[in-house]
């Protein structure tokens, strides 16, 4: 069984706390409460594996606030990482306009 | 809690006792090499040409700041060296005199100077030599931690970062500021999606406006680049590590500054009018922002480091300080691992489930009274700073 931390009970993502492999079984904890998933893939000590699915669009959360928004389907027990998530904020890339959050 | 400090003609105590050369050059640095008890800016020689008045402004609130800080025993002066060759009258010999000699401590020039660099070296060793020898004979004595002022950045941030490292500092910062004492941070990129929860504890409306202005200002300025933010901040070191977006970055790092209410925003190495926490519109480099907390006033700054994305070991990095000490603390068992003896702190036993937040929270007050009471911390074993930078706005012309 392999370790990961959720931050607050609104995430939906949690922290790796060892290197996981795919198909770990992993414990992740919030407090007393343990949620057990399986990984879908492998994910680093550090970083994030998805609690549920998160469709193209949705928030992902951390800190229990919004880190970004997904930018593909993201499965339960996946990495969430750069290759899935944009920022919302100091987008200078995107067309001009309000881009508040 | 106390700690024994060095006391000073304004009420303050210092935690360390040095004889500050100032401005940087060639005059400074050889000084440097051969007086002990010595330390000077290290930055770039002429800093003031063709910059701004308020870039020039903020420069001399560097260099004054540095001289009043409780860490400097006294100043010496080198004329026309470094930018006060520029002849602006915001870093005039005159001004700065005026400016420190207000901490009431003693502030030499060279009289007559020579004009000649190697004579004038000469003039001038000797005169430190004195000085540094005066300085010597004061005694630390016990004075309470309220007297503290400390600074802090999270550097080469990594998850361990906000979930261990920064909330150990930030259990500092409370306990500091409970004590009276004065606690800075800043980083105002990395608040940026963080910033409503540091305006909710603003002291007044007032301060969380600024909070939220400093922040829009910044993201904007970002914004007008026309790129992603991302390909500046968070580093590649961060997304490396496992950090995804600024949002989450800022998310982690504002736990380093604790939970008390904000008392104030202030601008880059200006000092806080009085204590509790405050926050710094500053910049995040690590050879820009520890000068800065120095010049605010800061006798000691943590440095607290996640080093997930670092290649080498921790001393590679950049370290910094000038008149305040620098403690390294990291909460990432590798970063422990390949950095070894030259951390000065480890929090990772959180991450470990060993211990917890205040269980290492207490300890690294602990190694902060020591580390102010005179026990160096391991960069200061080295002769070795990096050339600092000022945080001047632009733009240069």
């Amino acid at each position: 069984m392999k370790k990961a931390l959720i931050i607050s009970p609104v995430d939906n993502v949690a922290t790796a706390l060892e290197d996981i492999v795919a198909g770990d079984l992993v414990e992740a904890r919030l407090g007393k409460k343990v949620e057990t998933l399986e990984a879908g893939e492998n994910i680093s000590f550090g970083f994030k594996i998805a609690l549920s699915d998160i469709p193209k669009g949705g928030n992902v959360l951390k800190y229990g606030e919004v880190i970004g928004k997904a930018s593909a389907p993201i499965n339960k027990g996946s990495l969430v990482h750069v290759h899935n998530v944009e920022g919302a904020r100091g987008r200078g890339d995107l067309a001009k306009g309000d881009a508040k959050p | 809690m106390t700690f024994l400090g060095y006391e000073r003609p304004d009420g303050s105590y210092g935690t360390r006792n040095y004889v500050l050369i100032l401005p940087s050059g060639i005059i400074a640095d050889q000084i440097c090499n051969l007086v002990v008890g010595t330390k000077t800016m290290v930055t770039p020689m002429d800093a003031t040409s063709g910059r701004t008045k308020d870039d020039r402004e903020t420069i001399t609130r560097v260099y004054a700041g540095l001289g009043q800080n409780p860490n400097v025993a006294s100043v010496l002066l080198v004329p026309g060296g470094g930018a006060g060759g520029t002849q602006y009258p915001e870093t005039s010999t005159e001004r700065l005199m005026d400016e420190i000699s207000r901490s009431g401590k003693e502030v030499e020039v060279l009289k007559n100077n020579i004009g000649d660099t190697m004579e004038t070296i000469a003039r001038d060793v000797k005169l430190a030599r004195e000085m540094v020898y005066e300085a010597s004979k004061l005694r630390r004595k016990p004075c309470p931690d309220s007297h503290l002022c400390i600074g802090v950045k999270c550097g080469n941030s990594d998850p361990t970062s906000g979930i261990a490292g920064n909330p150990v500092v930030g259990h500092v910062y409370d306990k500091l500021v409970e004590a009276g004492g004065t606690a800075l941070f800043g980083e105002t990129t990395e608040i940026i999606g963080a910033e409503h929860i540091l305006a909710k504890r603003a002291v007044n409306k007032a301060v969380a406006q600024e909070i939220l202005s400093v922040a829009h200002e910044t993201e904007e300025r970002a914004k007008a680049t026309g790129q992603d933010i991302r390909t500046m901040n968070p580093v590649p070191a961060n997304i490396k590590a496992g950090i995804t977006t600024l949002e989450e970055k800022s998310l982690g790092a504002i736990h380093k500054a604790g939970t008390k209410p904000i008392q104030s925003v202030l601008k880059y190495a200006e000092r806080p009018k009085g204590p509790g926490l405050h926050f710094v519109d500053n910049w995040a480099w690590t050879l820009s922002i520890f000068m800065g907390y120095a010049a605010a006033g800061a006798q000691i700054v943590l440095y607290q480091l996640g080093g997930g994305g670092l290649e080498g070991d921790a001393v590679f990095y950049q370290t910094g300080s000038t008149v305040a000490p620098l403690i390294w603390c990291s909460a990432n068992p590798r970063t422990r691992a390949s950095g070894g003896w030259n951390l000065d702190f480890y929090s990772g036993t959180i991450i470990e489930g060993k211990e917890t937040i205040a269980d290492v929270g207490e300890r690294l007050y602990s190694t902060l009274l020591d580390t102010a009471s005179g026990t160096m911390t391991r960069t200061e074993t080295l002769k070795y700073t990096d050339p600092n930078e000022v945080y001047t706005r632009g733009p240069v012309f």
